[in-house]
């Protein structure tokens, strides 16, 4: 096992995460993108951690922050879902385009 | 007392222009109640005294050497613009009869401007002439003489302008200011282009640089061209002669004044120009010919004509045309001479008609007739001036045509003599038929109860036909006649006979019953081509109007649309791109996320661009090495 199987296994998760975060039309399978996204980086902070700093793994600290600080965002994030899902009765993307030019 | 007077004969313009401020004072918007005439009488008041202290100083002035004065103007690096003052019996002469002639108008216009509201802007016009034309006299310097006659272009707009809720006036002003002032522009040209040869502008140091000039002919040549193209505006010769025809709308007072003396500045430069002039054998020729084209012409045009101050103003267009000759041939003498009896004659010409058609309404001279038994002043006053312009022993006229005549003869341009005798006889011709359509026949319904004017329009119609029946004793009195012996009989007796001949033939025809009228000439497209003086106004819109008009719709065009344009397009094209650029802002936060992504990639790409490039490199030689191998 080595370094950059784990940076790629990450950058791999973090490409679908980005298709999945720009391409989604439902606002729940968004944030669901940006979890995966986040998952990478936790990825990555691990694989760091493990192979280069394995004394004071820093990186499982990090992700351990991130993993919180996902927690709380989601629920934000659904929270915001939910408030916009009541004024306009749909989590549709494509419908939220009121605040262009 | 006189002495003084002579040493202080600068003053005389000031009178005239603090008589020309003064009746500012009674322009209807200013005095509201009391009524213009005190402007008047101002003027005419500010006239005499100038008339007073010029004829004064003349006496003081006379067999005196001429004295020159200098008033600082303007030194500025390298230029020296001091006025030049001349003060000999000449110049002071000259003033003597404007002044004069000026007060006679003035006391002419009290009578004719009776009914009109306008005299303070009349008589302060009139004013500023006589300023202008009497300091031309004094001013001894090309770079002021041009100052002023532009100062006097001016005052002709504003003067023929007097009536403009006429349509006609409107665009005989025009006429008349910008058919003297392209004349004036060429002047500049050519004052300009003298100064870096001669160094002066002073008239005496030109003529003495003249006499030991050597210029390159070309040039000299081109600068002549251009300053006798100034006065030829100015005299109205051909073919800038159209506005003196036009400018005959204006009041019959400011036409005594131009046709007199204002068409008479351009020649006056032109005499004090002549050592110059005759430097260039060509310019010299040239003015020859615009003289005689504008002689013939002015007075085939004049006999053709029905306005009576037509019929005199083309005389005018002559007689000028006769100076230019004169000037030509090198007879300075005989074109003062000539400028001096013409002045007269013509104010007084112009005053017979102004006193005819104040009191017969049309202008028309197949519409008068028989005035001769009930208005024996004004019809005296056309003999008398008739008289006095033709070549008729003894009066004016005659002395100064025989004198040009007998300097034709002698330097060389015998066909010259042609041409004076054939314009004096067409002149004759001219006045004689004026004279008969309008005093002699039977009274036709417009001069059927005709009175006389009243005095303030005879005195000075009176005065002035005594001045005119005066002049041959003025002029032997000066010595300026010659003795019986010297003289030339043969040439006097042709002028006379040619003005016999015109003035015999027309009476004639007019005063006979032998030839129906009105007059049909047997080519009636000839008749209607001297009757529109040539067609010249349609040559005019033609020629120069058209071209400078077209010219200036391209050019406007041009500005319009390609430089406006150009500058418009950058907005254009700034709105543009805002319009449609907006549209980025698509109002979907995926399309926001995507153009972070790919800004991101590109700027990643770029920072890494030469390690990308050189992995690439070591992937490609590593790859062929592991083919080479395999």
């Amino acid at each position: 096992m080595q370094l950059q199987y784990f940076l790629l296994l990450a950058a791999a998760l973090f490409c679908i995460g980005i298709y999945g975060l720009i391409t989604s039309r439902n606002a729940v399978r968004v944030l669901m993108s940006i979890e995966i996204m986040l998952n990478a980086v936790n990825l990555n902070l691990m694989a760091f951690s493990n192979y280069l700093d394995p004394q004071t793994i820093k990186g499982q600290i990090f992700t351990i922050f991130v993993i919180t600080i996902a927690a709380a965002e989601a629920a934000v994030g659904l929270a915001i879902v939910l408030a916009i899902y009541r004024n306009r009765d749909t989590v549709d993307m494509e419908q939220f385009n009121l605040l262009k030019w | 007392m006189a002495h003084l007077l002579l040493q202080s004969v600068w003053l005389i313009p000031c009178y005239s222009l603090l008589g020309a401020a003064l009746s500012a004072l009674w322009f209807p918007g200013i005095t509201r109640r009391t009524g213009p005439r005190p402007a008047g009488y101002v003027n005419a008041i500010m006239t005499f005294l100038s008339f007073v202290h010029a004829a004064i100083a003349l006496t003081a002035t006379w067999n005196q050497p001429a004295r020159q004065i200098l008033i600082p103007w303007l030194q500025v690096a390298g230029l020296d613009l001091t006025i030049p003052i001349e003060i000999s019996s000449l110049t002071v002469g000259v003033i003597v009869v404007v002044t004069g002639l000026n007060l006679l108008a003035q006391i002419f216009a009290i009578g004719y401007m009776e009914m009109d509201w306008g005299w303070g802007r009349l008589y302060s016009l009139m004013a500023v002439f006589e300023a202008g034309m009497t300091a031309l006299a004094l001013c001894n310097s090309l770079f002021f003489s041009y100052i002023i006659l532009e100062i006097l272009t001016l005052g002709t707009y504003l003067i023929v302008g007097i009536w403009f809720n006429q349509s006609l006036v409107v665009t005989g002003a025009r006429d008349a200011f910008l058919t003297k002032r392209i004349g004036d522009l060429f002047l500049l040209m050519g004052v300009i282009a003298l100064l870096p040869i001669t160094g002066t502008w002073n008239f005496s140091e030109l003529a003495e640089w003249a006499k030991t000039a050597e210029v390159d002919q070309g040039v000299i040549t081109l600068i002549g061209l251009a300053l006798i193209a100034g006065p030829m505006g100015k005299c109205a010769q051909f073919p800038l002669h159209l506005w003196l025809d036009e400018a005959m709308e204006g009041p019959v007072p400011a036409s005594i004044l131009r046709n007199s003396v204002v068409v008479a500045t351009g020649a006056w430069v032109l005499v004090k120009l002549e050592p110059v002039l005759s430097l260039s054998p060509v310019v010299l020729s040239t003015m020859m010919v615009i003289g005689s084209i504008s002689a013939i012409g002015g007075s085939l045009i004049a006999l053709a004509q029905i306005d009576i101050k037509r019929a005199f103003s083309y005389l005018v267009t002559a007689y000028m045309g006769i100076v230019f000759i004169a000037i030509s041939a090198q007879q300075t003498e005989a074109a003062l001479l000539i400028v001096l009896t013409h002045a007269l004659s013509m104010a007084l010409m112009m005053m017979s008609s102004g006193a005819v058609v104040w009191n017969s309404i049309t202008q028309d001279v197949t519409q008068l007739g028989g005035l001769w038994a009930r208005r024996p002043v004004s019809g005296l006053a056309l003999v008398v001036a008739t008289l006095g312009l033709i070549a008729l022993p003894p009066f004016g006229s005659f002395w100064s045509m025989l004198k040009l005549a007998d300097g034709l003869q002698e330097s060389g341009h015998p066909w010259l003599v042609g041409v004076l005798l054939i314009v004096n006889a067409l002149t004759a011709f001219g006045l004689t038929r004026v004279f008969s359509l309008v005093f002699g026949g039977k009274p036709k319904q417009m001069s059927e109860r005709s009175p006389e004017v009243h005095w303030p329009m005879a005195l000075p119609m009176i005065i002035l036909s005594a001045f005119t029946l005066h002049l041959p004793l003025i002029l032997q009195a000066l010595s300026l006649l010659p003795d019986w012996a010297s003289l030339n009989k043969d040439m006097a007796l042709l002028l006379t006979w040619s003005s016999l001949f015109g003035c015999g033939l027309s009476a004639a025809i007019y005063l006979g019953n032998y030839i129906q009228k009105p007059v049909q000439f047997p080519i009636k497209a000839l008749q209607d081509l001297v009757a529109y003086d040539f067609y010249t106004p349609k040559l005019y819109r033609n020629t120069v109007v058209l071209g400078v008009a077209i010219i200036s719709q391209l050019t406007s065009w041009i500005d319009k649309y390609l430089v406006d344009g150009v500058v418009n397009l950058f907005g254009l094209a700034t709105l543009f791109s805002g319009q449609s650029l907006k549209y980025s802002t698509s109002g979907q936060s995926q399309f926001y996320a995507l153009t972070i992504l790919i800004g991101v990639t590109v700027l990643g790409v770029f920072l890494c661009w030469s390690s990308l490039s050189h992995m690439v490199l070591v992937m490609t030689a590593s790859l062929s090495h592991q083919q080479f191998l395999g």
